[in-house]
């Protein structure tokens, strides 16, 4: 058996024991993405309101309907917490019971995060499906399968690039006491740079450059844009050609940092 | 099986004063130091062999087993375990050891035992039928098998280091290290402990490396003991001339039927250290002349009770620990 098909089946071992330990907590999903859905809605709200009142914006009232309700789905298909939970492995020398066995150590991690993300999706869609009825008159919706086959594609690399970012980040925490605070910088500049808040093409013209080709666009915005934009075909490969290098980089980088890492491991605790 | 050589590990900290002023001092300048907590130190252990690890805490080895094990990568030296270097953590490797930390489960502890052991199945590429010989046998030889399908944090202490066995060999490891593996656990759990680690390495020859601070785990199981302080080898050979090197005299108790007079022994070569209490005479004797001494007690008087023993691993270690530093 090859590592990959080895990694995963030990994979879906442990996404399986995760859904099992995660459901009991079937409450908190529902709570979770009330509260996630919540942000989206309300800006929603804003916006229409703001065009009604004859606001120039941009973007017409069908695209900022279209992205404010298809936002909640991708921040939280794209999200990932693991930052913290592998810094604290590190820190607490807990990572030691999984380095003495043969499988990738962040395998536990990942497992988490699609089981996580499989219930929180069956707590959300239903909550989406109500607000797109709600403004169904307002809502892009590209025909035929291809923008949604790329949708699904680039909601998937931003999903990884994310979990990536959090992996590097969490590296630093073989030489770092704390790498709190980075985490929390990271989901602050995240959030504005991605479109979780603001549309991004709502931003400053003079900040139009940076903000499309900085990495955090690829992890919200992008995906979000293939539906409810105008992106042109070439629009659309020059940003896939982007998520996909900065996914690469971030892989690379990680791979280095957490290699190092290991080095540096001092196993605290008996 | 394995070889160290002049195996070196230092560590480096940043100090701090305790208090405010100490936690804004270190904002801007840090002290930090370098620790040796394993030293030169050099050693080679076969297949089959159950081996102790001991020293006070602090003295290195748990550091030496976390080499071992591929957790630490080691400052300078040589290390081959299995031919392999264990910091490389190749996958050949990690199938082929495992290792049981008392204070760190590798159970997850919101699901039954079962869901671990079956992610060890697909983690070690375990066929089903091996999986299924395999822990049929552990479980028979831990008494388990009705804790399996129970939630693990709903589980004992000694139930969980009984789980946590089982889970670290079910796949047929050729090495175990094992640190600490009784801590907490009550005197029943302790020996069906002990006996499963003996069982282990009789009936599957695998290699046992432990430490421990409960000398009876180490007289119970260890034909081999490494003494290690201040990151030195202090001590590596068998547990009896260890007893012989550190405690060369025998510890003799004598109960007699009447009362005995004063001067008991009086005279007698090797001998030292006699207590009278009432009925019952306590001494020390030379190895070589205990059956001298032996014999010079029958003619004291009607001997009702004889106990001849070597003195106590557990007072052994005492000594030694308590001289840190000096070589034996």
């Amino acid at each position: 058996m090859n590592t990959l098909t080895r990694n995963l089946r030990v994979l879906r071992r442990m996404t399986a024991a995760e859904i099992a330990q995660q459901s009991i907590y079937r409450g908190s999903w529902v709570i979770f993405m009330l509260a996630n859905i919540f942000v989206p809605v309300t800006s929603l709200l804003i916006w229409r309101t703001a065009l009604a009142h004859g606001a120039r914006l941009p973007v017409d009232e069908r695209y900022v309907t279209t992205y404010f309700v298809l936002l909640g789905f991708v921040t939280m298909a794209t999200s990932s917490w693991a930052a913290g939970f592998i810094a604290s492995d590190i820190r607490l020398g807990t990572l030691s019971s999984w380095m003495v066995r043969p499988a990738s150590l962040l395998l536990g991690f990942v497992a988490n995060n699609l089981s996580e993300k499989l219930l929180k999706l069956i707590a959300l869609v239903p909550m989406i499906g109500i607000v797109w009825w709600l403004f169904r008159e307002s809502m892009v919706v590209p025909a035929g399968f291809g923008r949604w086959a790329l949708f699904a594609v680039a909601v998937l690399l931003g999903a990884v690039l994310v979990f990536t970012i959090d992996i590097l980040i969490a590296a630093l925490a073989f030489w770092l006491d704390d790498v709190s605070a980075l985490v929390q910088a990271r989901v602050i500049i995240a959030s504005v740079l991605s479109g979780a808040v603001v549309p991004l093409a709502l931003m400053p013209s003079w900040s139009r450059g940076f903000v499309e080709f900085q990495p955090f666009r690829f992890t919200v915005s992008f995906p979000v844009e293939i539906v409810a934009g105008r992106l042109s075909g070439a629009e659309l490969l020059l940003g896939f050609g982007l998520q996909l290098g900065y996914v690469v980089l971030a892989g690379v980088l990680a791979r280095v940092v957490w290699a190092a890492g290991l080095r540096a491991y001092s196993a605290v605790g008996a | 099986m394995i070889a160290a050589r002049e195996l070196t590990k230092t560590y480096t900290f940043h100090q701090q004063r305790a208090g405010l002023g100490g936690a804004l001092r270190s904002l801007v300048r840090r002290n930090y130091e370098t620790r040796l907590a394993v030293d030169r130190i050099g050693f080679e252990i076969g297949r089959g062999e159950v081996v102790g690890l001991l020293g006070p805490n602090g003295a290195g080895k748990t550091t030496t087993l976390k080499m071992l094990s591929g957790l630490l990568y080691p400052t300078s030296g040589e290390l081959a375990v299995l031919g392999h270097r264990p910091s490389e953590r190749k996958h050949d490797y990690l199938r082929r050891i495992a290792l049981v930390m008392g204070q760190k489960s590798m159970l997850w502890w919101d699901v039954p035992a079962m869901e671990s052991l079956l992610l060890h199945k697909e983690m070690y590429g375990l066929s089903t039928a091996e999986f299924e010989r395999n822990v049929d046998e552990l479980a028979e030889l831990l008494d388990v098998r009705e804790l399996l399908d129970v939630q693990v944090r709903k589980t004992s202490l000694g139930e969980r280091m009984k789980l946590e066995l089982m889970a670290a060999l079910v796949h047929g490891p050729e090495i175990l290290f094992l640190d600490e593996p009784t801590i907490g656990l009550d005197v029943v759990a302790k020996a069906r402990v002990r006996s499963f680690l003996a069982e282990v390495n009789k009936l599957r020859g695998t290699t046992i490396l432990i430490t421990s601070h409960d000398m009876d785990d180490i007289e119970a199981l260890c034909s081999r003991v490494m003494i290690i302080d201040h990151g030195r080898l202090q001590f590596d050979g068998a547990l009896d001339e260890l007893v012989r090197t550190a405690r060369p005299r025998k510890l003799v108790r004598a109960t007699y039927a009447a009362p005995l007079g004063d001067g008991v022994l009086a005279g007698v070569e090797g001998v030292s250290g006699v207590e009278v209490d009432g009925l019952t005479v306590r001494l020390e004797v030379d190895r070589d002349r205990a059956g001298d001494v032996l014999g010079a007690l029958t003619r004291l008087g009607p001997l009702v009770d004889l106990d001849v023993a070597d003195a106590d691993v557990e007072d052994i270690m005492r000594d030694l620990f308590e001289r840190r530093g000096e070589p034996s």
